[in-house]
């Protein structure tokens, strides 16, 4: 089993990062006033594991007998009828999917599934709990309609219905959505607080680990937990016991981004921006998402570029990452980011080297 | 009204001036002579208002249909000007005479076309047309550019002296050769104030370059296509010779065969200029051939025949010489008499001798018309006939009168004629002779069909037939409704037409009774039957059960024979296939009616009028009857200018419109023809621009490769803009954006790189690649799929709850480091086990293990799986197949079926063992439970109702389930039959489907 997966805390006693977060929640479940809540933050910050610790809290270790499901829903909308298939993860108490997996008809698993959520309002023997938890992920990647439909739909049931929501960055998610929620902002832990989990886990298992070893992880880590722990495993796997220079290699994928923010630094010319299309279309093709390509190769460019040319590159960057989401072939965006970037750097390097 | 007919007939009027003129030579004094007094053709300022007013509009008119082909100079123009110097040496004959003349054509103005000659051609143009005045003096000039280049070499020699009458008559030729109703008095007035050596000069500034514009005006390259550079090579000097101008017809009745590569020309190019000059291309050698143009002896099929034929070899810049020389010849003659010009020549009015003169006066504009007709020696009955029939389409009026007229299939027509006559005596008065002779005799079909693309006589052979046997034809074509006839036929006729046509088929006294009371006999003509349509519901059933019944004979009319709705009724039809005339047939018919109505058309000009049509004589003969209206002499290029544009009705591959729009001759397309080009495919042309835009090496932006990069960023740009507006069309519906889509994403960026394609990678071909984006697209949703399988995979096991972009981006190079790295350090089995082992605690299947690895996979990076012995490969599939029969379920497939989504739903429950694994026999009894519970649940189809079953299900068991939803039937009594140990095996069954 992988260490990230051993070692996720599993009630909101026992998380070490955000603590203060987990005892709120805490005092929320007790005081029995659960609103909807909306969490959000980097990767690899914790969202999830505080999610999950949360469902755990309010339903003891039920939630955790999840299964895994592909539904079907049939959808009237209006003169014809949508058929939508989608994974759920379900317990007795919760529903957790992915509605953006739907896709432009995302809107409709919104309205659909809190209806029917509602309609089958559980009764507990005990009385106790007549709700249910709907936990929906990436709610930042819903289509404006389907959060313009969800902001009704999730007041009129919020008696027998409570929403998670869950994404990267609240920005996208619409103002109406998010004032009807208890907004939770999981904060990227800092490189000390990683350090701390990285020499626990290095306790448990019993490594021997070399000062500043775990503080070099940390660092690489970009400050995310998830990515921290991974490398260190790793690690682990690569070479043990570790040495003080061993090299903590990026991911496979990340190596490949640098390898193209370097093509791209030694030349700019047509063909080496064809060149970096075909590498931008290998990325995509395996499941890297755009917005992390853009961004990736956007960090790799600025670490090697000229002061001077930072703030351009960064204000093409940031539009071009925003016409990527407003249209639907990302590559071309890249590929515009690219050729933008090539053409800039290249009159900047003929002006001050001629 | 009367006015564009006096133009009209005016025009008649010299074309048979022209012929008269041929006729005989000494034509023009005794033409001038006779000529009204009000048009004395040396007065300089030309007094008759109707002569002068022909003479611009139709000089306006050649401006607009010359537009493309000046343009194209320019750019050609501008292109020579970059060129290489050897290209200039090619020049230098003529370019070394230039300079003065330079000076003087520009103070002189002899006309612009001369202007686009030099390297500031297109300011000085512009300005210069502003005046009317100068726009009759460019049309004329560009007859002039066409044929006088190699006066340049006659200038060379001509002596001062002689200059005065030489520039004269040069003056005049080029009113007449560009002429067609251009005003002749305006050259001449030049000619006049001018003294003649500046004519002269203004005659060699037109040679040299004028004459190369005009050639690579046509095509420049841009026709070639794609599909051209697989076959043959470039031109090595593509577009740097100079192309030069001949006499019109200095190749009439040569036959050229084309072979290999040429020197400069593309193969277009070249059969261009040959059909130009009037002479023939072929594509095989043959006795009549009479040269072989080519100019490297590749030692083809093609050259050796002809070695063996004896045919004459010629190279380029021989057949360049010959059209040169022809020039010259001509040149020389028409200083002897001016008047014998060419066929070409149309002066106003004062060719018009003076009984036609008298007419015009007098007479009302229909009988000159009719006179016009009768001048060119057409037999005084035929006379009668345009004038009856002027109001008449071309098509109808000279429809084919008897079957022998038609033009080709005549096999066909023979074929439908001795049906139609052995009819009556294989249905009706051979019914006698039983049915089985009737059944072997192939020609014994009860109907006929005809097929063939529109255009090429179909209805008319099936009526012209027909009327010969002299039956009476009853035509119902797509206008009438010729749906199921109704069941009750007392209804009456009267009703629907499908009802008359049951009747007539049916009624035998009609046909019988009457055939021998010799009684006109009918046939059934169904027009278009391939065009039944929505309206005609039963239709092509109902005329197969009239055919099946009848008692006429019924002709079948179709396009396209193999339609999905005649498939069955061919079967009862004898198929006869029409086929499109040869170029050649046409040609011959088409000149005879064009020298019917007066129209002067060369041979070659209509052969290519025959292949653009592309066999349809209709259509030949609506667009011969429109140009006459404004042109009374057509020669190959206003044919190839009119049709280019017509032809774009044609479908055009998304890979010429690419071709076109990326072309150096682009910039010179109009706005609309580029939306034309980029909405021929408004998917895929982008996607091709997108593909393809970094190949082109901006013409814009020269050498410069910082503003290539500009521009290439602007491209981009424009193309992400337009998958923005596309979001808009395709997501909420704007369509009105179309038009601004195809703007963004094609029109702009390939206006901004437009130039010459370049290869960037080596061993790529230069032509366009298809758009990448499809494919990449397709491989991306399957990686996908194949994740989000991989992740609910993941999932199940319950050791992973993350979304699918996290397992990609963070946990799969981990998790593949777990799998692959023990197979390479440890020994063989116990690395086996322990990648099986961490495979079931994840539940990833070898599928996925496959996936996984494909999708860390990079160009260039090693595999994970390198260095892995193939042994220990083989020995972890081993392991993990063996384990899998004991294994307990943990994932369970959810893969939907497409095809069986009907069945009933189920829910199989697969259980699963606590992951300590502790309870071994445990495990057994639940699983046995389970099965109970399961095969209960598959009573209820209802999610709600099931939730507490599960609930109950997960109570009694210590560990964890999941629930699969599987829809496959048969694999389902497995799963549910064997309960824990079977359901991995339906699991893995089931995806392999």
């Amino acid at each position: 089993m992988l260490w990230v997966d051993k070692y996720r805390p599993k009630s909101l006693d026992k998380v070490i990062v955000h603590e203060d977060i987990a005892q709120n929640l805490k005092k929320l479940v007790t005081e029995q006033d659960c609103p909807h809540l909306l969490f959000y933050g980097p990767p690899g910050s914790g969202k999830k594991t505080l999610i999950m610790a949360l469902l755990r809290q309010m339903f003891g270790a039920s939630a955790e007998k999840v299964k895994v499901e592909n539904k079907n829903w049939k959808v009237d909308a209006g003169s014809r009828t949508i058929e939508l298939e989608l994974t759920t993860l379900s317990s007795t108490h919760h529903v957790e999917l992915n509605p953006s997996d739907a896709g432009f008809q995302d809107r409709y698993i919104v309205q659909e599934i809190i209806k029917e959520m509602a309609k089958n309002r559980p009764i507990d023997t005990k009385g106790k709990k007549g709700f249910k938890v709907l936990v929906l992920n990436e709610v930042d990647k819903l289509s404006r309609e389907a959060q313009h439909s969800l902001r009704r739909t999730m007041e009129k049931y919020s008696a027998s219905c409570h929403l998670i929501l869950c994404c990267d960055s609240s920005s996208k998610v619409t103002e109406a959505v998010r004032s009807r929620c208890l907004n939770v902002r999981v904060n990227a832990p800092k490189e000390d607080q990683i350090v701390k989990v990285l020499e626990f886990i290095g306790k448990k298992e019993g490594l021997q680990l070399p000062p500043g070893f775990a503080a070099r992880i940390a660092e690489k880590s970009g400050r995310s937990l998830r990515r921290a722990i991974l490398s260190f495993e790793t690690c682990r796997v690569q070479q043990y016991p570790f040495t003080n220079n061993q090299v903590i290699s990026p991911m496979d994928w990340e190596q490949y981004v640098l390898e193209i923010a370097s093509d791209i630094m030694k030349e700019q010319s047509p063909k080496r921006l064809f060149q970096v299309r075909g590498k931008v279309y290998e990325l995509l093709v395996n499941c890297i998402p755009p917005e992390v390509v853009l961004k990736r190769l956007l960090f790799e460019l600025l670490k090697k570029l000229d002061a001077d040319l930072k703030l351009e590159v960064c204000h093409w960057a940031a539009y071009y990452e925003h016409r990527m989401r407003l249209g639907q072939k990302a590559i071309f965006h890249i590929e515009a980011f690219v050729a933008k970037f090539m053409s800039i750097y290249k009159g900047f390097l003929i002006a001050s080297f001629g | 009204m009367q006015q564009p007919d006096i133009r009209k007939w005016f025009m008649k009027q010299h074309d048979k001036g022209n012929d008269n003129g041929n006729a005989s030579k000494p034509a023009k004094p005794t033409l001038a002579i006779p000529g009204k007094p009000s048009t004395a053709k040396d007065a300089p300022a030309a007094s008759a208002a109707k002569p002068a007013q022909g003479g611009q509009e139709s000089s306006g008119r050649r401006k607009t249909s010359k537009y493309f082909a000046n343009d194209k100079k320019n750019q050609e123009d501008a292109a020579e000007v970059s060129g290489s110097a050897a290209k200039r040496k090619v020049q230098s004959s003529s370019a070394d005479v230039k300079p003065p003349p330079v000076k003087k054509q520009h103070t002189v103005k002899v006309d612009d076309d001369d202007d686009d000659d030099f390297v500031l051609p297109k300011t000085g143009k512009s300005s210069v047309e502003s005046t009317p005045n100068k726009k009759l003096k460019s049309s004329s000039g560009k007859g002039v550019s066409r044929a006088s280049v190699k006066e340049s070499d006659d200038d060379a020699d001509d002596t001062p002296t002689n200059a005065k009458s030489g520039g004269r008559g040069r003056g005049r030729r080029g009113g007449a050769v560009g002429g067609r109703g251009t005003k002749l008095e305006l050259d001449e007035g030049d000619a006049e104030d001018e003294d003649a050596k500046e004519v002269k000069s203004a005659g060699r500034g037109r040679g040299g370059r004028g004459g190369s514009a005009a050639a690579g005006g046509g095509r420049g390259g841009g026709r070639g296509g794609f599909m051209a550079f697989g076959e043959r090579k470039d031109p090595p000097h593509k577009g740097e010779k100079e192309v030069p101008e001949g006499s019109p017809d200095c190749l009439a009745g040569l036959t050229f065969v084309i072979s290999g590569t040429l020197d400069s020309l593309e193969r277009e190019e070249a059969e261009d200029l040959i059909k130009r000059y009037g002479g023939r291309i072929t594509g095989s050698i043959s006795k009549k051939t009479n040269y072989l143009l080519c100019d490297e002896d590749i030692g083809g099929r093609k050259s050796q025949k002809a070695k063996e034929l004896g045919t004459a070899f010629l190279t380029e810049d021989g057949l360049f010489d010959k059209i040169r020389a022809s020039n010259r010849s001509k040149v020389t003659k028409k200083e002897e008499s001016k008047p014998q010009v060419d066929k070409k020549i149309s002066t106003p009015p004062p060719k018009a001798t003076p009984q036609k003169v008298v007419k015009k006066t007098t007479e009302s504009p229909e009988k000159g018309k009719a006179a016009t007709h009768a001048s060119p020696g057409v037999s005084s009955a035929k006379q009668k006939k345009p004038t009856v029939g002027s109001s008449l389409p071309w098509t109808e009026k000279y429809k084919p009168k008897i079957p022998d007229e038609i033009i080709g299939n005549q096999s066909l027509v023979k074929q439908l004629h001795l049906w139609l006559t052995q009819w009556n005596h294989h249905f009706l008065g051979g019914d006698s002779k039983g049915k089985g002779k009737k059944q072997s005799d192939s020609g014994a079909k009860k109907a006929v069909l005809l097929s063939g693309t529109p255009g090429i006589g179909k209805t008319t052979s099936a009526k012209l037939v027909s009327q010969m046997l002299g039956y009476q034809t009853i035509e119902v074509n797509a206008s009438d409704s010729r749906g199921k006839a109704d069941s009750k036929i007392e209804k009456g006729v009267g009703g629907s037409t499908a009802n008359s046509v049951k009747e007539l088929v049916s009624n035998q006294s009609l046909s019988v009774d009457m055939n021998r009371s010799k009684q006109p006999k009918a046939v059934l003509i169904m027009d278009e039957v391939d065009g039944m349509s929505a309206g005609d519901r039963g239709g092509v059933a109902d005329l197969i059960s009239s055919i099946k019944m009848s008692k006429i004979p019924i002709i079948c009319i179709c396009n396209d024979r193999y339609s999905q709705k005649l498939k069955s009724l061919v079967n009862y039809c004898l198929p006869l296939n029409f086929r499109k005339p040869t170029k050649q047939q046409m040609a011959k018919r088409l000149g005879q009616i064009a020298s019917k109505e007066g129209l002067k058309v060369n041979e070659v000009a209509l052969e290519e009028l025959a292949a653009r049509v592309n066999g349809d004589m209709r259509m030949a003969l609506n667009q011969l009857q429109y140009m006459s209206l404004s042109q009374s002499v057509i020669n190959y290029d206003d044919i190839r200018q009119r049709l280019l544009s017509s032809s774009k009705d044609e479908d055009i591959s998304p890979f010429t419109a690419v071709d076109k729009l990326f072309d150096y001759n682009a910039g010179k397309l109009r706005m609309d023809e580029r939306f034309d080009l980029s909405m021929s495919d408004p998917d895929l042309v982008p996607l091709l621009v997108q593909e393809n835009y970094i190949n082109y090496r901006p013409s814009a932006a020269g050498k410069d490769e910082v503003k290539r990069m500009n521009l290439l960023a602007r491209a981009a740009d424009s193309i992400a803009s337009g998958d923005i507006i596309n979001v808009q069309i395709r997501r909420y519906r704007q369509w009105q954006l179309s038009q601004s889509s195809s703007l963004t994403s094609a029109i702009i960026p390939a206006a901004l790189l437009r130039g010459q394609r370049e290869v960037l990678m080596p061993g790529e071909r230069n032509f366009n690649r298809f758009g990448g984006w499809l494919g990449k697209n397709s491989t991306m949703g399957k990686n996908y799929r194949l994740l989000e399988d991989a992740h609910v995979h993941l999932i199940s096991s319950l050791q992973f709850n993350l979304g699918r972009s996290t397992l990609c981006l963070d946990y799969l190079s981990l998790l593949l480091k777990h799998m692959t790295d023990p197979l390479k350090m440890l020994p063989k089995d116990e690395a086996v086990e322990k990648v099986v082992e961490f495979m079931d605690l994840y539940s990833i299947n070898q599928e996925d293990l496959d996936s996984m690895m494909a999708m860390s996979k990079f160009q260039g990076h090693p595999s994970l799986l390198d260095g892995v012995q193939p042994a220990v490969k083989a020995a972890l599939t081993k392991a993990y197949n063996k384990g899998s029969k004991l294994r307990v379920i943990r994932s369970a497939d959810m893969i939907t079926l497409p095809g069986i989504k009907k069945a009933p739903k189920k829910r199989v429950a697969a259980m699963l063992e606590p992951v300590d694994g502790g309870a071994g026999e445990d495990g057994d009894a639940v699983a046995q439970n389970e099965e109970n519970n399961s095969d209960a649940e598959d009573l209820e189809g209802d999610d709600a109702e099931e939730k507490p079953k599960v609930d109950i299900q997960s109570l009694s068991s210590k560990g964890i389930q999941i629930q699969t939803d599987s829809r496959g039937t048969g694999t389902k009594k497995a799963a549910t039959g064997r309960g824990r140990g079977g359901g991995a095996a339906a699991g893995t069954s089931k995806r392999k489907r």
